[in-house]
Order: structure tokens, then sequence, then C-alpha cells
């Protein structure tokens, strides 16, 4: 039976983002996100007018399904996918950089719901990037996962460990990596940035 | 024209301090003692409990316990004569807050040798008949971090709450719900605060709060939502890291302790604060808020 309990993605499925300095494993199920995607630096004007747009069309979404008594929800945590740097090949310019900016949404969110919000904000002038924002499910299972504290910049120490775990365990990654952004990198110093970092891993070949 | 010096706003606070200290048992009101020592009524009780360490309520309370306790020692009132003329109804509650403040009961305190008062931070007790001269301000906050923003009005639609500062939360919800659906929430909108009454003055029942979001022109105000604007112009802002029932002490702190060591005047409108992450996903400690404080232009401030 539904209780009347407002809906938290980052409580409910706690598990999924335990983290700490030391890397472990975590199994994570199929989640559903809204996402948009663009592509050059992080922190530049496209991604921070992308981040917006998203968080309009996520806190436009839980007000409409509130509003209308369809269940109340906390808007999660932003994450974000980034493409693996830490292979050993040369890095791309930072303006070349595919990212996904994401914020995990519960299951009975629909793409009418979407297509509502949108139009709504674009009726507001909000920007018209509103429209590239998605509903999107990510099926990540087998993952290992560390918290990361310090600058962006530095995380490759932290990939470089969570990979060796891997292959500890007998385990290679695969697939983009996944940020979970736990501080707010307007306010908080480089220094104490926490990241949940997430790479999923499948069996390595004998 | 010379700018306001940190010796001007002690002399502004002295003259406030020893005037409580000739009036204890008339009203005090908060109104009457900011005029006297031309501050805003917006702003003189956060200065003062930033720069005294006491806010003006527990300053009156103390000098009465203090001119109570010399009573005991000094004349031959009943206990509770002085009780009524430290301003309690009963005698239970003056001996309460006498033994919290002296350690001892107040028959007990008179029988005893010892008369002391409590160390206090602004260095001021009750000496009937002598004039203020000096007291000590708290410094912590004047070294810290606050910038001076040039803003421009902004325009809010706005829902205003009346009561305990605490339960807020409920009429932000309603706000945001309405502004919400109708996609106001877009990139780029601000929460704002904007609080008429200090929770620590005003009974928890009449604290006015508005609770505001940034909104275009094209907002008309509907289902009880109405439209303000939050008044532009140059304002001193610092960060508050922590919980919202926390705010208060770097208010205390930005006004009390870094604007009177600033060279500037503050003005006539409230103060907001902007709530820069949602309370919701956010845990208690790492909640962000701006705290702005309006500041006169500069060489403008009046010298009286």
């Amino acid at each position: 039976m539904k209780t009347a309990e407002k809906v938290d993605l980052y409580r409910e499925f706690s598990k999924e983002y335990a983290a700490t300095r030391d890397p472990a494993l975590v199994k994570v199920g199929p989640a559903t996100y809204l996402s948009i995607s663009g592509k050059g630096a992080p922190g530049g004007d496209g991604f921070s007018e992308a981040i917006g747009a998203l968080y309009g069309v996520a806190f436009t979404v839980k007000m409409t399904r509130k509003f209308a008594g369809k269940g109340d929800y906390t808007v999660s945590k932003l994450e974000g996918l980034w493409p693996d740097f830490t292979s050993g090949e040369v890095i791309p310019d930072k303006n070349q950089w595919n990212w996904q900016m994401m914020i995990r949404t519960p299951k009975f969110v629909t793409e009418k719901d979407l297509a509502q919000a949108v139009a709504v904000l674009l009726k507001r002038g909000k920007g018209t990037e509103v429209q590239r924002v998605r509903l999107e499910s990510l099926k990540e299972g087998l993952c290992v996962q560390a918290l990361h504290v310090g600058p962006y910049e530095k995380e490759c120490t932290t990939i470089a460990a969570m990979k060796s775990f891997a292959e500890g365990e007998g385990l290679k990654v695969h697939g983009v990596h996944h940020e979970i952004y736990l501080s707010d990198p307007r306010r908080v110093a480089p220094a104490k940035l926490k990241t949940i970092l997430r790479l999923p891993v499948e069996k390595a070949a004998e | 024209m010379r700018t306001v010096t940190l010796h001007d706003y002690k002399r502004r606070i002295g003259q406030v301090l020893a005037h409580i200290q000739e009036h204890l048992d008339g009203p005090l009101a908060l109104d009457e003692l900011a005029a006297l020592a031309c501050f805003s009524r917006y702003h003189f009780h956060r200065i003062f409990k930033g720069m005294v360490g006491e806010s003006v309520k527990e300053y009156v309370r103390r000098l009465r316990l203090e001119r109570a306790a010399s009573q005991l020692k000094l004349g031959s009132a009943s206990v509770v004569e002085i009780a009524l003329d430290a301003g309690y109804e009963s005698h239970e509650a003056f001996t309460r807050s006498f033994k919290a403040c002296f350690g001892a009961a107040p028959s007990h305190f008179r029988s005893i040798r010892r008369r002391q008062f409590a160390a206090v931070s602004s260095g001021i007790h009750y000496r009937p008949g002598k004039t203020i001269r000096h007291f000590k301000t708290l410094h912590r906050g004047g070294n810290m971090d606050v910038k001076i923003q040039q803003l421009t009005p902004m325009r809010v639609a706005y829902l205003r709450h009346v009561g305990p500062y605490g339960e807020v939360g409920a009429t932000w919800d309603r706000l945001l719900t309405i502004l919400g659906k109708d996609g106001y929430l877009g990139g780029g909108t601000m929460l704002i605060g904007l609080c008429h009454d200090d929770p620590e003055v005003t009974p928890p029942s009449k604290i006015r709060y508005d609770a505001c979001v940034t909104v275009g022109d094209d907002f008309a105000p509907s289902g009880g939502i109405q439209v303000q604007t939050v008044a532009g112009g140059e304002y001193a802002m610092t960060t508050h890291n922590g919980p919202y029932n926390d705010v208060g002490r770097t208010y205390a702190e930005l006004l009390g302790q870094w604007i009177p060591r600033s060279g500037r005047e503050l003005r006539d409108v409230p103060c907001f604060e902007v709530y820069l992450n949602d309370p919701q996903s956010t845990a208690p400690e790492d909640l962000l808020t701006d705290i702005y404080a309006p500041l006169q232009t500069q060489g403008s401030a009046t010298r009286r």
C-alpha cells in the first residue's frame, strides 16, 4: 500500500550511494533520470545554462505533480556522466568533452510530465535549453564506488585507485564514469569538494 | 565628511547602555532605544547583540537582577518586594532566575558575605549613579569574509508568514508549489527570505517573514501571492554556513562586529537572506545562506 510519506530516492537507495575514500563494490539497480547532454568545458556558459534548464524542468515536474495531488518527492542531487580519460590515451581539450548531467527521478514520472513541464517553461520564456531535457534509464549493475574529496581535476588519483581495486577483484571497468555531486562547487572550497565516483565493472577476460 | 568609526558605534551603543541603567523600571521599547542611538529599527537589536554580546532583552534582565542583588545586600526590603521591583510576577520565577544568575537563592545570597557578579563580555554591570564610559565589544566577526555588492532592485513574488520562524517551511512549500507548476522556477530564480522581525526580540506568534521568489514583469499577483520589490543599492554580504536556526549568530557578527569596523552605516531597509541549496536534499550542516545587510551610500551618513 502506498503511504503518504515523501519519496527521497537518495535515502531510499542509500546503499547505492554508500561511499568512502576506500573503493568498494556496490550493486546499482535500474534508475530513471531527467538528463541533459552537451559538449564543452565544465563550468562554461553552455554547461551552466544546461544545468539551469535541468533544474528548472526537475522542479516544474515535481511541483506540477505535487499541486495535482500526485505525491511529493525530493529533487535528488545532481549527477553526471563523463568520458573515461584515465585509460592512457591523450586527454582531449576540455571544449571537446561530451557530458550528460542528470537528476535521479522517481519511476512514476512520465514523458507526459516532462513534455508538460517543458511547454510551461517555454511559455515563461525560460530559454530553449529545456527542450533538450530527456527522461532516461540507466542500468549500471555492479560498480566500483569511492568518495573523492578534493578538486575535480584531481579525480584521476581516486579513479586510478578504483581501477586497481577492480583489477584486484578480477574485474574491469566498462563504460563512462559517473559522478554524484555532494557539494556545491560555487561555494565549497575545491579542497573540500565531496564527489561520489562510480565506475561500472564487469568480469575481466581470463 | 568623515566616515563613521568603531568609536562612533561604541559611543552610540554606550548611550543606550546608560539609558537602560537609568530607566530600569521603564518600558525600554526597542524602537525608542534605536532612535536614541540613531540606529535603524531594522538593525538596532542585531548591532546591539553583536557588540555587547547579549540581546537588549538579556541585558535588561541581567541588570534588573544585579540591581536586585545589591538591594538584597544593602537594603531591608523583602525578597517579594525586590522580586516585583525586578519585574517578576512571582517569587518562584524570581528565585529561579536569580539562582541561575548568581548561583544562590535570594535569601541565602543576602546572608552570605560575597557579592560577585558573573563575568560578562561587555564588562558592564549595574552601578547606580555611574556613567558608562567604556564597554568591551566582541570582535569575533571583525575579520569575517564580507563582500560589498551593488544590487539592482529585485521584483519578487511572495507569501507572508506570521508565526514562529521555525515554521516558515509550510509557507515556502505553498509558494514553491504554486509558482513551480506555472514554470516560474526556471534557471536563475533566487529564493529570498525577508524577515521583518527578529526571532530573538519578537514573540514567535508575531514574527513577520516573507518567502520571496524572484520573478519577471510577466508575473501577475494571484491566489494570495503578492508582489514587492527588494530594494537595490549597496549591501554587505556574507555567507552563513550551517543550519537555518543558527543564522542569528551570523547576523549579529555581521551587523554588530563587522559593520562597526567597516566605516559604513546601515540603511533603513530590512536585511534579507538568499538560500543557495535545497534543504530537502542537503544536510543542515551543509546549508549555505547568503546574508545581505543594506548600506548607506558612502559619505551620505548623517552625523548627529
